[in-house]
């Protein structure tokens, strides 16, 4: 079909295009990395504790009712929104949010906001008689303080394993490219998220181990072209071993991506709100994953130099089950 | 790479029905599948309706016993209910463990020759005993040591350090390795009384399980209101029969100054203070059962007891000897109910009214029933669903999905014809194996499990499109179609399983250190990996093969 029509051969000149990408992508680390550190993240609940209840929104009563319940609390302050449902034909519902609350002498952290959200939803309770709660989470310090630390530890513990991996599937220079991808992908997403100020949660952090296990999939195809275009090109620049690689996985590499973001837009648009920040966090990986396993993973494997004498390792052959 | 034998046909079609099996009993409603509903104790004219319909339903259906009858399992997220942490305070335990000591120790420093003493001050977990005779030391040490017991699995490990702090000093103390094994004691108990309390009938849906040696989560899917269930879990249920005294100028006299030796004063569910004798006549472990009945007098709802038979019998001479005054049923230091005893209670049945609801009486008869905890109960952590919210998730994740697919599909078919047709088909069997894995394994659906499978659904057709551009190189490269398309599958295959084993790390990471949602997305993620390994890899490679046979075609276009 139309793919006939797609160049038999394409010959885009990525390796001398490389210096620019590096420039590019140095900026673009800089800036996260500035982004990060001066706008910061804007943790969900799950990462700095609080509370978001949320609400439909009870016949009659505005945004307004809900902030004079609320201010007779004590709970410091409140923020009152209104917003639109998850669904299809969706509810209207208010959303409420407050931060951690100081507990006083004796009194657990984590338990005072619990109590606080237990207070919040009486007194809803005797305001709006018979409202419908769509949700209420409210997670303590201490709780978030460790949500966030495993949510790290996940991420450090998956790009070691990788690293492991691709070693020994490959060797460590194609290692170093890797997880040098992994980074430069996972730090630009962040500064991605503290640019657009989304909600970083633990949804955040699945989306993120999960372009790490994309970006290293199209990355682990490139490789494998290149090594077995080295070993078949012995006398080939290194530079152009790897241009030919990447060129005959473009048309693959493209299309996948392709489809991938199809699947993601339409959890993007369709799959509601609840979905939107952790699929916006994915698209958005998805297009960074595929440029740094095209230039940033291939530029370090060719700077640290490519082996093109190296003996074929033991491959795995005659797959003649099933 | 291409020849199908009939064993290796009937073993894939035989994976694919068994896949699709697993996966049929989702698209039905319990009541056809022959499975009786679950009764949520809902009382509202629908849910009414609905479970009598599927009742009706579940007894007239043909649906054959043999085939599979379990659904995918609806994360909290997606059909609504309540998710709480616990903590258990180790030090408050190991506190409440040495005051039950305390009565045993007076016991044994009373026994003849009699220890002088002064009266020992609890702080926390540590007991300072301060002896009137420095020459008794060691025999009052010898007492202690004998009364030890022990704790945790193996029994060398005592309840009590005994330390000889001075020459007249002995220090009672929970060491930290006795708090630890008391916590994880207390741990084990309190998942018995939440579940007694949570699930008297044992019929809820309810899930109850230790995380580390302090804490507890409990899931209660279809609850809609979490403070229901932290009212029933915060209180300690030490559940008492005292006898009681409300004349006015007894209370007066002990708000002024302070309540006789061995009385103290409590108040009733209104505030009202009422004097109560500290010696309980009947404890919690008199209790046998506990139910919730009605007031003959106005019909509504109350909590009866049977009281075991020494109970009874403490109780029933107690009341016979007490005509005329008020006894107090005392529940967590409130006073639920001050009945005047008008003739002695012989049966050991008792009733407590007041201005229950149906549904808290039933919660208190259960929370009495359950016994007391050993310790508080505090939530760390909350998140509720409603089962609106859980709806409307459902319905917008399968439009997503359904959204994504066609996409994908007509995107495959428009890229590679026929043969992309063929990836769509393999595709399609690849979405009924992952709700038959889900359904087999009885794995969580959530809602961030259903953008795992949107995003496997993106992916999947990776392995192909790795697959089709070598057979389109190998075709270019003057092969015939069937040597291109064995050359294609042989040459992909490193390539793919390369490329999706660190996927699959990233989804295992996940599964193993995420929690709730991000575990469901784990669990779609990875089962969406070896299914489309296996889709791409066999049924495509099938499908592809068998057309090769049958058209013979003299040029791929792929």
């Amino acid at each position: 079909m139309l793919l006939q029509y797609w160049p038999k051969k394409t010959n885009v000149p990525f390796m001398p295009l490389r210096m620019g990408a590096l420039v590019m992508s140095t900026i673009l680390i800089a800036a996260s990395f500035f982004m990060i550190f001066t706008k910061g993240l804007n943790f969900g609940i799950d990462f700095s504790g609080g509370s978001v209840i949320e609400i439909e929104r009870p016949d009659g009563a505005q945004e307004q009712d809900v902030r004079e319940v609320m201010s007779g609390l004590g709970l410091g302050e409140v923020q009152v929104n209104a917003a639109r449902g998850t669904g299809v034909d969706s509810v209207e519902v208010i959303v409420i949010r407050f931060a951690t609350q100081r507990a006083e002498e004796g009194v657990d952290q984590d338990v005072a906001q619990q109590q606080a959200n237990d207070r919040v939803l009486a007194a809803l309770g005797e305001a709006f008689p018979g409202y419908i709660l769509r949700s209420s989470a409210a997670v303590g310090p201490k709780v978030s303080g460790e949500l966030l630390r495993s949510g790290l530890i996940a991420l450090a513990v998956a790009l070691l394993l990788m690293m492991a991996y691709i070693s020994v599937r490959f060797q460590w220079k194609y290692a170093l490219g890797a997880v040098a991808a992994l980074f430069h992908d996972v730090i630009i997403t962040m500064g991605m998220f503290s640019l657009t100020q989304f909600e970083f949660n633990l949804s955040t952090i699945a989306a993120l181990l999960t372009i790490v296990g994309y970006s290293m999939n199209d990355t682990v195809i490139v490789f494998d072209r290149v090594r077995e275009e080295a070993r078949k090109y012995k006398k080939m620049p290194s530079a152009d071993v790897i241009d030919l690689a990447i060129n005959q996985t473009l048309s693959r590499t493209l299309l996948t991506s392709g489809t991938t973001l199809l699947a993601l837009l339409s959890i993007y648009l369709f799959g509601g709100t609840v979905l939107s920040g952790m699929s916006f966090a994915l698209i958005f990986g998805v297009v960074i994953g595929t440029y740094s396993s095209v230039f940033v993973a291939s530029a370090v494997v060719l700077m640290l130099g490519l082996d093109q004498g190296d003996k074929p390792k033991r491959e795995v052959t005659g797959f003649q089950g099933v | 790479m291409l020849n199908f034998p009939a064993w290796k046909v009937a073993l894939i079609s035989l994976v694919l029905l068994w896949g699709a099996l697993l996966a049929l009993p989702n698209a039905f409603s319990d009541g056809f599948l022959g499975v009786a509903p679950r009764d949520t104790g809902a009382t509202d004219a629908q849910s009414v309706a609905e479970f009598n319909e599927q009742q009706e339903a579940a007894e007239h259906s043909w649906w054959p016993s043999f085939l599979p009858t379990r659904k995918v399992n609806l994360g909290l997220d997606l059909q609504g209910g309540v998710y709480l942490l616990t903590q258990i305070d180790p030090e408050e335990v190991a506190s409440n463990r040495l005051e039950t000591l305390q009565a045993d120790i007076v016991q044994a420093l009373n026994r003849a020759p009699l220890i002088e003493r002064d009266v020992p001050e609890q702080q926390g977990s540590t007991l300072p005993i301060r002896l009137r005779n420095p020459d008794q030391m060691d025999d009052a040490v010898r007492r202690l040591r004998r009364l030890n017991p022990s704790i945790g699995a193996t029994g060398n490990e005592k309840v009590m350090s005994i330390e000889k702090s001075g020459p007249e000093l002995i220090t009672v103390s929970v060491s930290d390795s006795a708090k630890q094994a008391l916590a994880a004691d207390a741990q084990s108990k309190m998942i018995e009384i939440i579940r007694r309390r949570l699930d008297p009938d044992g019929v809820s849906e309810v899930s109850i399980t230790p995380q580390g040696d302090t804490r507890i989560v409990i899931e209660a899917p279809g609850e809609a209101d979490p403070r229901r269930i932290k009212d029933i879990l915060s209180q300690a249920g030490r559940m008492t029969f005292n006898m009681a005294d409300v004349d006015a100028s007894a209370i007066n006299a002990a708000q002024s100054t302070r309540p006789r030796p061995g009385w103290e004063l409590l108040q009733d569910v209104e505030g009202r203070p009422i004097l109560v004798n500290r010696t309980p006549v009947v404890t919690g472990s008199d209790i046998a059962t506990a139910n919730q009945g009605n007031d003959p007098d106005d019909n509504s709802a109350a909590v009866d007891f049977r009281l075991t038979g020494s109970g009874a019998e403490r109780f029933g001479r107690t009341t016979a000897s007490n005509r005329g005054r008020i006894f107090a049923i005392v529940l967590d230091g409130t006073v639920m109910s001050s009945p005047r005893i008008n003739e002695p209670i012989w049966g050991g049945n008792v009733q407590i009214t007041g201005q229950f609801t149906i549904e808290e009486a039933q919660d208190l008869a259960a929370i009495i029933e359950a016994g007391e905890l050993p310790a508080k109960l505090n939530f760390i952590e909350e998140r509720t669903v409603g089962p609106g919210l859980g709806a409307d998730s459902i319905a917008a994740g399968t439009r997503a999905s359904i959204i994504g697919l066609v996409l994908v599909g007509v995107f495959m078919i428009i890229a590679y014809g026929l043969i992309g047709g063929f990836a769509v088909g393999s595709l399609l069997a690849n979405i009924v194996l992952i709700l038959g894995a889900l359904s087999g394994l009885g794995a969580t659906l959530t809602l961030p499990g259903i953008a795992g499978i949107v995003l496997t659904i993106g992916m999947a057709v990776d392995a192909n499109v790795i697959v089709f551009e070598r057979i389109r190189e190998e075709q270019r490269a003057g092969r015939s179609p069937s040597t291109a398309v064995i050359a294609g599958y042989e040459r992909a295959l490193a390539t793919i399983l390369d490329a999706n084993i660190t996927t699959f790390i990233a989804a295992a990471i996940l599964y193993l250190l995420g929690s709730g949602p991000v575990k469901g997305f784990a669990v779609t993620l990875a089962i969406g990996i070896v299914t489309s390994v296996f889709t791409a890899f066999v049924v495509t490679r099938w499908f592809t093969a068998m057309w090769l046979r049958v058209a013979k075609p003299r040029k791929l276009s792929i």
